[in-house]
C-alpha cells in the first residue's frame, strides 16, 4: 500500500532558493544527531531535497549547524 | 567575465573590529573594488562545533560582482590569512533554484494528493 504523499514544505511556501546561511530553517531538516532528514519523512520534493542537502553541507562547513550532535561520551 | 559571488568569512572572534575591517578592505581591493559590494556583518556568534581551540567566530557575508580572473589571487589571500577560521565562496548568479510553480501545477499536485489519500482508504 502506498503512503499518502506529503506535500513539500518548500513548494508550499514558494521557496526558490534554499539559503545555506539560514540555520534556523535548516535546523528543522536535520535529526537530533545532525543527520539530514530523508525526504520520506519531511515530504520534500526531489528538487528541493537536493538543494537542501547542499545547503546543509555548506552550513556544516561554516559551523552554523553541527556535523554531529549529542554523541559526546 | 563578470560574475556575482557571495562570500562568507568566519574570522577569529579574538580579532579587533578594526583589524577585521582592515582585512575586508584588503581582500576587496584585490577584487578591484567592486561597485556593487554589499557587506553584512553578523558579528560574533557561537560556532556549532569547536574549530581548533576556537568556540566563537566573527561572521561576515559579502556579495559582489568580480572578474573571474581576479579570484585566484583573492582566494589565495584568504587561504593564507591566519585570522580567518573558515571561508566559503559561492557563485550567486546561477543559483536561481526551482522555477516557480504555476497555479495549475499546484492545483494538479494537490488534486493528485487527494486522489492518493482516497486510494489508501479503500
Amino acid at each position: 500500500m502506498r503512503r499518502p504523499q506529503k506535500s513539500c514544505p518548500f513548494c508550499e511556501t514558494r521557496v526558490h532558493f534554499i539559503d545555506y546561511k539560514d540555520d534556523r530553517t535548516l535546523g528543522r531538516f536535520i535529526t537530533d544527531h545532525g543527520k539530514i532528514l530523508p525526504s520520506r519523512l519531511s515530504g520534500t520534493c526531489a528538487r528541493h531535497q537536493r538543494q537542501l542537502s547542499n545547503a546543509i553541507k555548506r552550513a556544516r562547513y561554516l559551523a552554523l549547524i553541527p556535523y554531529v550532535r549529542g554523541m559526546q561520551a | 567575465m563578470l560574475r556575482q559571488y557571495e562570500a562568507v568569512y568566519v574570522f577569529d572572534a579574538g580579532l579587533e573590529d578594526s583589524a577585521i575591517n582592515e582585512r575586508l578592505e584588503r581582500f576587496h581591493s584585490l577584487l578591484g573594488k567592486p561597485s556593487d559590494l554589499h557587506v553584512d556583518h553578523w558579528g560574533r556568534r557561537q560556532l556549532a562545533y569547536p574549530i581548533g581551540r576556537k568556540e566563537q567566530g566573527y561572521y561576515v557575508v559579502a556579495r559582489y560582482s568580480a572578474e573571474t580572473t581576479a579570484l585566484p589571487e583573492y582566494d589565495r589571500a584568504l587561504k593564507l590569512d591566519d585570522g580567518i577560521i573558515r571561508y566559503l565562496l559561492t557563485l550567486h548568479d546561477r543559483e536561481l533554484g526551482a522555477p516557480e510553480l504555476s497555479e495549475e501545477q499546484l492545483a494538479a499536485a494537490s488534486l493528485r494528493r487527494d486522489q492518493d489519500d482516497d486510494d489508501d482508504e479503500e
